[in-house]
């Protein structure tokens, strides 16, 4: 029924492979999205280029919208709206999150364990409406900012906890007993918490921030138009995607390729839902 | 287990007791322009409101909140109910089935390949394939009409209901199923399932009475996880099919600035959450047999 | 020959994994009531032994060969499936052979069961009525508990207890006591040896060091890559009548010097007064306090606490060096009284005490090999990189992993690397102390006695006091001067190691000296320093380095010289 052998040689070459392919496909996206203007046949929101709701064909490979938009046009310049505003917020993510709760957890006890408690409250409610919260109590302009900060209290849940469980690890407090100070441990732990980790973090973060901006602006609260980016066409086109399945599906798979992507780099060992 | 018990009974008062901070600091938000003082005063108020469970008027409807969150969460409970069945009904078989044997478990990350689509499109996508493959007759604009019943009354309510039921379930079976191989990972390396056998257990004694248990226990320690993926999940479907649930109230409140509306339900759901973490955690305490929650 | 029963046959075993040759055609027989110790280093192949003996193949594992049990037919070695006879397998409590969820008792008892095809009830009675044939052995109840909640020595005699009740005709000890203390093998080796001659199982005993094999009775087989390189009588292949391989692997076994090794550096100022050190918390205020424990270590000298896990060695090193605070007592560490510092003072002085640990977890696995030496040259002295990097391959060289890759982390190096990579780590922070707790465990004997003279060749060199804290008092002979015995938290006995070793006063002390020793005199150890290197090099069989690190350039240089 089951091996001694956990992941086998092969299993963790595959799990490479899919990391490497995953940083690829971040790379190539990045590179999409700053020739977004030369790959985009038409600029962004340019209404009136085809036949209004034309399936794929040769002359539009993406279809047109309601208004006669190019899809592939529209998907291109929404991916690059999208990924312009989701990298800014997983950096946020990444610092306020990640980086904050493995320094917080050296600090003092009692002041490190109210950091928790306080990122833990925030942490039980669900990011997307935390982040609906923050853009109502600031304004729509900020729906990066309040994708990353709606992210971070996991990320820093997270790594307190793990940074707590390193301070009882034996190496710990070998370097401790050897005169090694708080100070010099913090910062050799965060030297191989960005080598090993960060990467990881910042693509994990990447992936939580893409789907919560996509949703935000699905319901509302993201994007403005007429700028749009992949979670506002989806919205536009509820409306008449079930028989114009064009018109949605593109951008949603644009949207899951971005996500699979950033999952693929972050190796894939913990699902994230926002 | 009794220290146990009251150790977590003490982090959950906490727990609830930020949450309502939070909902009540949410509540004064219209007051955040009078002044520190001014604002913190009101905040008091606020908490002290909440904890006698009186969270004032709709600025919206004029009702009072209470009654508006007893028409809205049931609808969500309801639908998040709905998703905890499914999520069982898949992610726990799936859970297994990746995470017993080394190959499987090396192939079980790919499932996130299918969980990287955003719930919305899952949403969006199940809808298509209904109308269009199964002449389902879904609505996803206009007012929800199966009205305020909690559980359809027909076939017809039963079909639409059944989408955002999946919708929230898969979500959750993938927070489930993520857990569960994580955990056997984990466990699969442990030493003791080797020489357990060598000693003479069978493989199935070892696996059925020590590592199941245990993957369980994972489960059930992680239910607060699992809990955030299925309501966020929620959220998102009562928009996507248009169930006037909580969640959907949160979104209008908070879009229409009536934040004594949002901080109670801010306060609910978190509620829920630390709840479903704190009976998550007490019953995986025996399980994992009076030691450390992982 | 008696006419015991043949239990076990085996007939031109091969085992295969992948390309690697595990065993390579051996053949031997046991009969009921024989005990056979299997010897050999890392990849010997006596691992593969053991999984084919107790019928646990692996995925990849490619067997030829027959095995032929009690009265069975002999059947071809990769056929899995029950044998004719009953087989045990007992293995070490560092394994961390349970599950650590359960009680010890449950997973035992039905392990029993299991084996016996009984009830789960049955199973328990059994492994009770087996325990409590052991008098050293605990309580039945007080094993009712998580196996993380035991001592190793409890743990052991837990599985051999469910072992015995099983009545095998054939045991299968896969390194059963590595890791305990001496005394702990010889209680354990003894039970086993009583049990085997009430019982008559035939016994496959695997190990390491040859410690527990001469304890046992029986014969000696020696592996080394797959072959058998000798088999015979103990006491005949201890009196050197033996290959040269063998001969050598008895050289390096631990024992007593018959002539100490020349000390270091001469003893100089005192670097650590204590006076009247207790730890033990003071009940009531009328209540007199407890004499603690007063001596004086001077720069350069060494002394070991001895004694037995839980004697309270490790709780007073952690109070001495400030590591937990104490309120009866005085301690002075380099002219300075522990308690008028604060912790970050403390913590300050202890970058001039190096630690060395038989642990391999107090390495961070992150590091690499390099960061790992580099660090308190780094964090301490500040030192500019290129000055650093001399350092470091000076430390490198003298411990033998110069010609490892730096970048290495330290989570991809083997057990005796990272004691190793701690000793170099100790030569660059040049400690007025070193604190070395069992340097040995772990380590097979030819890595033992490297390290051992390692640590002799670090106190010649930088000469650092040493405080050496062990189970075992030939460590203590070799490393230390001085010896205090440690029982039940106090100090029962201190004198000089000559004396102790000549005239043991107290009974836990003879004790201990009576487990270290072995049963059976052993070839006289290397004399010098460094010989070892040399025999490997003259001896007629080729032995690839490999085995202890030591690159080709390094023997040929010992060849050169010899």
């Amino acid at each position: 029924m089951t091996d001694t052998v956990t992941i086998s040689p092969v299993g963790q070459s595959l799990r490479g492979l899919l990391r490497t392919a995953g940083w690829i496909g971040l790379g190539l996206t990045v590179v999409a999205v700053s020739l977004s203007d030369f790959l985009a046949t038409a600029p962004a929101g340019a209404s009136g280029i085809g036949p209004i709701l034309a399936p794929p064909s040769a002359a539009f490979q993406f279809g047109t919208d309601v208004l006669g938009r190019d899809m592939l046009s529209e998907t291109v310049h929404g991916l690059s709206m999208t990924v312009r505003a989701a990298i800014p917020a997983a950096l946020v993510a990444l610092f306020v999150g990640a980086l904050s709760g493995f320094s917080a957890a050296r600090l003092a006890v009692p002041l490190a364990l109210s950091f928790r408690w306080l990122a833990g409250i925030l942490a039980a409610m669900p990011a997307l409406l935390l982040a609906v919260l923050v853009i109502g109590l600031t304004a729509r302009g900020w729906a990066a900012l309040a994708a990353g900060v709606s992210a971070a209290p996991l990320g820093f849940v997270r790594a307190f906890d793990r940074a707590r469980v390193q301070m009882t690890t034996a190496h710990w407090n070998y370097a401790h007993a050897t005169g090694l100070s708080r100070s010099a441990l913090l910062r050799r732990d965060l030297v191989y918490e960005f080598r090993d980790v960060f990467a990881a973090s910042a693509a994990r973060a990447l992936a939580a921030v893409t789907i919560i901006l996509s949703t935000l602006s699905f319901l509302g609260f993201g994007a403005e138009p007429p700028r749009r980016d992949l979670g506002l066409m989806i919205a536009a086109a509820k409306a008449y995607y079930l028989h114009a399945w064009w018109t949605a599906a593109f951008p949603a798979l644009a949207l899951t390729i971005l996500i699979l992507f950033a999952r693929l780099a972050a190796g894939l060992d913990e699902g994230e839902r926002p | 287990m009794l220290r146990f018990v009251l150790i977590e009974a003490g982090r959950l008062l906490l727990g609830l007791l930020g949450a309502a901070l939070m909902g009540a600091a949410i509540a004064s938000v219209a007051h955040a322009g009078d002044g520190v003082l001014q604002f913190f005063s009101v905040w008091g108020e606020q908490l002290f409101s909440f904890a006698r469970l009186r969270f004032g008027d709709s600025a919206i409807s004029g009702l009072p909140i209470v009654t508006e969150l007893a028409t809205s969460l049931p609808l969500t409970l309801g639908l998040l109910l709905e998703g905890i069945v499914v999520a069982s009904l898949i992610g726990i078989p799936v859970g297994f089935l990746f995470g017993m044997g080394a190959a499987r478990r090396a192939a079980a990350p790919l499932i996130q390949i299918a969980a990287a689509v955003p719930i919305f499109c899952a949403g969006l996508a199940l809808a298509y394939l209904a109308v269009n493959f199964l002449q389902w007759p879904v609505q996803l604009d206009g007012p929800a009409w199966f009205g305020s019943a909690v559980f359809p009354r027909s076939l017809a309510e039963a079909q639409a209901a059944l989408l955002p039921a999946l919708t929230v379930g898969l979500a959750g079976a993938s927070a489930v199923q993520v857990v569960m191989s994580r955990a056997a990972a984990t466990i699969a390396r442990e030493p003791w399932r080797t020489q357990l056998y060598r000693m003479g257990l069978s493989r199935w004694d070892v696996e059925w009475i020590y590592v199941v248990p245990q993957i369980f226990a994972a489960l059930f320690a992680h239910l607060g996880e699992v809990m955030l993926s299925l309501l966020s999940a929620t959220a998102v479907a009562e928009w996507v099919f248009s169930r006037p649930g909580a969640a959907d109230l949160f979104v209008k409140s908070v879009a229409l600035r009536d934040w004594n509306a949002a901080g109670a339900i801010m306060l609910v759901f978190a509620s829920l959450t630390l709840i479903a973490d704190f009976m998550g955690r007490c019953a995986a305490h025996p399980l994992i047999s009076r030691g450390t929650v992982r | 020959m008696s006419n015991a029963r043949r239990i076990l046959d085996v007939r031109e075993l091969t085992v295969r994994r992948g390309d690697v040759l595990e065993l390579d055609g051996i053949s031997f027989a046991l009969d009921a009531g024989e005990s056979l110790t299997v010897r050999g280093e890392t990849s010997s192949g006596k691992d593969a032994l053991v999984r084919v003996l107790g019928n646990f193949l692996e995925r990849g594992d490619s067997v030829t060969g027959t095995l032929k049990f009690g009265d069975g037919d002999a059947r071809p070695a990769s056929r899995r499936g029950k044998g004719s006879i009953r087989i045990s397998y007992l293995c070490s409590p560092r394994f961390a052979p349970l599950s650590p969820f359960a009680s010890t008792v449950s997973q035992l008892a039905r392990i029993v069961a299991c084996k016996q095809a009984t009830a789960g009830s049955s199973g328990r009675e059994e492994l009770r009525i087996a325990l409590e044939r052991f008098s050293a052995a605990p309580s039945f109840a007080s094993l009712n508990r998580k196996p993380s909640e035991l001592k190793p020595v409890e743990l052991a005699w837990s599985l051999l207890a469910a072992a015995m009740a099983q009545t095998p005709e054939l045991l299968v000890a896969d390194h059963a006591f590595a890791g305990l203390t001496p005394t702990e093998i010889e209680t354990l080796g003894r039970a086993l040896m009583d049990e085997q001659e009430r019982q008559g199982f035939a016994l496959i005993y695997a190990a390491q060091g040859l410690q527990t094999a001469a304890h046992l009775r029986g014969r000696t087989m020696v592996l080394r890559r797959g072959k058998v390189i000798e088999e015979g009588d103990f006491d005949k292949l201890a009196a050197g009548q033996c290959h040269a391989y063998t001969k050598i692997l008895f050289k390096a076994l631990p024992r007593f010097a018959a002539t100490p090794q020349a000390r270091g550096a001469q003893r100089g100022e005192p670097l650590l007064q204590v006076q009247g050190l207790d730890l033990s918390p003071r009940k009531r205020r009328n209540s007199r306090p407890r004499d603690g424990i007063t001596f004086e270590l001077r720069r350069g000298a060494a002394l070991a606490f001895v004694g037995e896990e839980g004697s309270g060695r490790h709780a007073h090193v952690r109070a001495l060096l400030g590591l937990d605070r104490f309120t009866n007592g005085r301690v002075v560490l380099d002219q300075v009284d522990m308690s008028l510092l604060s912790s970050e003072m403390t913590s300050r002085l202890r970058r001039r005490i190096a630690f060395i640990a038989g642990a391999d977890e107090v390495l961070d696995p992150r590091m690499t090999l390099w960061d790992t030496v580099d660090e308190p040259l780094r964090a301490h002295l500040r030192l500019p990189a290129d000055m650093i990097a001399g350092h470091r391959e000076a430390a490198l060289k003298r411990v033998g992993l110069a010609s490892h890759d730096g970048r290495m982390n330290v989570a991809a190096l083997s057990a005796f690397d990272k004691r190793r990579l701690q000793v170099a780590r100790a030569i660059v922070s040049t400690p007025f102390l070193a604190v070395i707790d069992e340097p040995l465990r772990g380590l097979d004997a030819f890595a033992q006695t490297i390290m051992l003279e390692l640590l002799v060749d670090l106190r010649k060199q930088e000469g650092p006091a040493f405080l050496v804290i062990t189970a075992d008092l030939r460590i203590a002979q070799a490393l230390a001067d001085d010896v205090m015995i440690f029982k039940d938290g106090k100090v029962i006995e201190r004198a000089p190691v000559a004396d102790i070793l000549r005239a043991p006063k107290e009974a836990e002390t003879k004790r201990l000296l009576g487990a270290a020793e072995p049963a059976r005199p052993l070839p006289p150890a290397c004399a010098e320093p460094g010989e070892l290197i040399l025999q490997l090099a003259r001896a007629p069989t080729p032995f690839e380095p490999e085995i202890l690190g030591i690159p080709p350039a390094e023997i040929a240089v010992a060849e050169a010289a010899g």
